[in-house]
């Protein structure tokens, strides 16, 4: 099995890539090539190891073997992968909000705003009894009634999310009903992210737009360079950055949230490529949280010289001295790191991000549309993939979404990816637009980008969007253009979003890969049944297709055929 | 003449190569979650049977399906000496499954012919030779006259 494919869009990683293969250095596309052929029954969904008479499968071409020791038949093993998925993916949703929660009532953060922070604390907890949170009472009135109708409403940690964690281990539940506990499960994970996104504002201030550079050439020759990976507490990458105050001391970031205002952390690269800024050899001390990051890290820093921090650690200890610390290390390695050439390449592209929906003047958007100069609007998110070249799905998505007159929003890594081919540019907004998309963009301020950034996936910035746009319009979020694409999904924590974006009515592509294709059944539920219950399908695209299809099956979604 | 060697040492039942064999050999759409709602089923050519051991065609130098088959259509490619069914004459007798002293030849009732492994002749390499994780899979030289494939030692009828 051969892997034949250009590895990445991005010229600055490309340039590493001779130099890793020359050195032998192990990344990410060679590891991917050794594992191939990837387990045919992983890919569609077909096995199972939730108990210790495994591991299972369920043949697709034989007569035996259909069904599993415990009798799960290829259905309910498919429905099965999308709700362990989903699972994990709220878990990290919420071990985010946890493990920030926590630092605010230890008292961590002297809240700018005490009282609000005091009450989304307070709901916070909420979330363990019956689930009715404040943020749950933003959504419309008639999606909660469908969802309570449906039995999806995320009624408390307990009754939601345990529960779908344990359907994997046993009962009796028939497909569709399994799924619909996916999807409350899901929804948590939704509720979960407003909370931090709330959380966040309350003790940091809103986040404004800023002109963020990015990519490789973000990295500082002349000093120590600190690089977040993955997410942790926001408090302690305000501490860390506070602590250095007067201090010549480069802060980046890598898969993780650019804003803790009033500091912000230019994104270096993003994920499929995250090997590569300790290539350069101009980073002084990583600081790793654990989602998002990869563990291939630990080896490579070796090669390099690099001390890795976790914060994840079991006896974690105070903020402050991990701050501290983390500072005197950085410090100490720049001057121990002193004959290690820093190679840092000239890429940089600047862009704004951090737009949340108060920037947005929702109703010229929905003027826009009811005039038809814009044909709809497109939610673009998801990482990277090794599957595919790295940024060439999305920015040529949104590229051709662009031209057509499509309103792209991005989240999270995405937007880093868009950002590194100067879509989220001002300056370039003209160029890449349709005429229609760019009276509208002009007209909303200056400095609106073609594509939108609506923060990073710890804030949930699209969320907030899409309830202002249904709440202007007094319309259901079914009823409106609208259509998500996640064109290089990678994350469980994607899956989850792109259940709960399905279950407020927007219809939602997930490229390349998920875990269901085995079972027709599971197939036709994310289809024809969640259309029935919420409105909005989950298309799974497994298929190779050129960009221009895909741009065409969007197209179809948002004219709603 | 080269033939499928395995290793049972290596082999752990993982079914790869009865799965990828159903989508390349068996299917007709050859993309795996396509082959998969196919019908009728996909049928591999090789099956993994119990004690770690995947059941190819030996391609017996003196093979009795070629023998018992009554109208020629259990044929061998004289260049390679690979031995294949040629599906359009096919009567569905199972004449072939009644003799094939290891079991290999599949009576398939929805495609009303027999199915064996004909070790991917057409292909330049047997699919579940590249897709085994382990290495149990190897395509090896055989030697002319060697018995260890065979049934029976050469003799002629």
């Amino acid at each position: 099995m051969d892997f034949i494919q250009r590895k990445t869009a991005d010229r600055a990683v490309e340039l590493f890539l001779n130099e890793a293969a020359e050195k032998e250095i192990p990344l990410v596309w060679d590891r991917y090539e050794g594992s191939l052929p990837q387990c045919g029954f992983c890919e569609t969904g077909l096995n199972c190891r939730d108990c210790l008479q495994g591991p299972c499968i369920s043949h697709p071409f034989k007569d035996q073997n259909k069904v599993g020791i415990c009798g799960k038949d290829k259905d309910i093993l498919g429905v099965h992968s999308f709700v362990r998925l989903v699972v994990q993916g709220v878990m990290g949703y919420l071990d985010q909000l946890a493990d920030f929660a926590k630092g605010v009532e230890a008292g961590e953060g002297s809240p700018k705003r005490k009282q609000e922070a005091a009450k989304i604390l307070n709901d916070i907890q909420g979330m363990w009894g019956g689930g009715d949170t404040d943020v749950m009472k933003k959504f419309p009135k008639a999606l909660i009634e469908g969802w309570k109708a449906t039995g999806v409403y995320p009624d408390g940690i307990g009754n939601a999310l345990f529960k779908v964690s344990q359907k994997l281990d046993g009962g009796v539940g028939n497909v569709e009903e399994t799924l619909l506990w996916a999807f409350k499960g899901a929804l948590m994970g939704c509720a979960a992210q407003m909370l931090q996104g709330r959380l966040k504002a309350s003790v940091f201030g809103d986040t404004a737009p800023t002109n963020v550079e990015v990519n490789l050439g973000v990295l500082q020759k002349e000093f120590p360079n600190i690089l977040f990976y993955g997410h942790f507490s926001p408090l302690l990458k305000r501490k860390i950055a506070e602590s250095a105050k007067g201090k010549k001391i480069g802060f980046t970031g890598v898969c993780t949230d650019p804003f803790v205002p009033p500091y912000s952390f230019a994104p270096v690269t993003n994920y499929g490529s995250q090997e590569i800024p300790l290539m350069t050899g101009a980073v002084d001390l990583i600081v790793a949280g654990d989602q998002c990051v990869n563990p291939s890290l630990t080896e490579l820093a070796k090669t390099w010289k690099v001390e890795i921090i976790s914060t994840e650690g079991l006896n974690r200890g105070s903020l402050d001295a991990l701050a501290q610390e983390i500072l005197e290390k950085a410090q100490e390695a720049f001057k121990a790191r002193g004959e290690v050439p820093r190679n840092i390449p000239d890429a940089k592209e600047s862009g704004f991000m951090g737009f949340s929906v108060k920037d947005i003047d929702v109703n010229k958007i929905l003027k826009a549309m009811s005039d038809e100069k814009i044909k709809g609007i497109a939610i673009l998110a998801g990482c990277n993939n090794v599957k595919l070249t790295q940024d060439q799905e999305i920015v040529s998505l949104a590229r051709e979404l662009l031209k057509k007159d499509v309103f792209c929003i991005s989240e999270g890594c995405a937007s880093v990816s868009l950002a590194k081919f100067s879509l989220l540019n001002p300056k370039q907004r003209e160029v890449s637009c349709g005429k229609g998309l760019s009276a509208l963009l002009a007209s909303l301020g200056k400095n609106v980008p073609a594509v939108i950034d609506l923060g990073s996936c710890e804030n949930s910035g699209v969320t907030d969007f899409l309830l202002s746009l249904s709440n202007a319009g007094k319309k259901h979020l079914k009823e409106l253009p609208i259509v998500a694409c996640f064109p290089e999904a990678n994350r469980t924590k994607a899956v989850a979003r792109a259940a709960w974006t399905v279950a407020m009515g927007v219809p939602t592509y997930f490229c390349p890969f998920l875990p269901v294709t085995g079972s027709q059944k599971t197939m036709d539920a994310l289809g024809g049944y969640c259309e029935e219950k919420f409105g909005a399908r989950l298309h799974v695209v497994t298929q190779k297709m050129e960009y221009k299809e895909k741009v065409d099956l969007l197209m179809k979604s948002l004219k709603r055929i | 003449m080269k033939v499928i060697k395995v290793d049972p040492e290596k082999c752990t039942q993982c079914h790869t190569c009865d799965l990828w064999c159903g989508v390349e050999i068996g299917s007709t759409a050859k993309e795996l979650n396509d082959a998969i709602h196919e019908k009728p089923q996909p049928l591999p050519r090789v099956h993994v049977e119990g004690n770690n051991f995947p059941l190819h065609c030996r391609h017996c130098e003196v093979a009795p399906c070629i023998d018992a088959c009554p109208n020629g259509t259990m044929r061998r490619d004289p260049q390679t000496g690979l031995v294949y069914v040629y599906e359009p004459t096919c009567i569905a007798c199972w004449m072939c499954v009644m003799v094939c002293p290891f079991g290999i030849i599949a009576p398939s009732a929805s495609f009303h012919t027999a199915v064996k492994c004909d070790r991917c002749r057409n292909m330049e390499y047997p699919i579940c030779v590249d897709v085994c994780p382990t290495g149990a899979l190897v395509l090896e030289e055989r030697e002319e006259g060697a018995t260890w494939y065979g049934y029976a030692p050469k003799r002629s009828f």
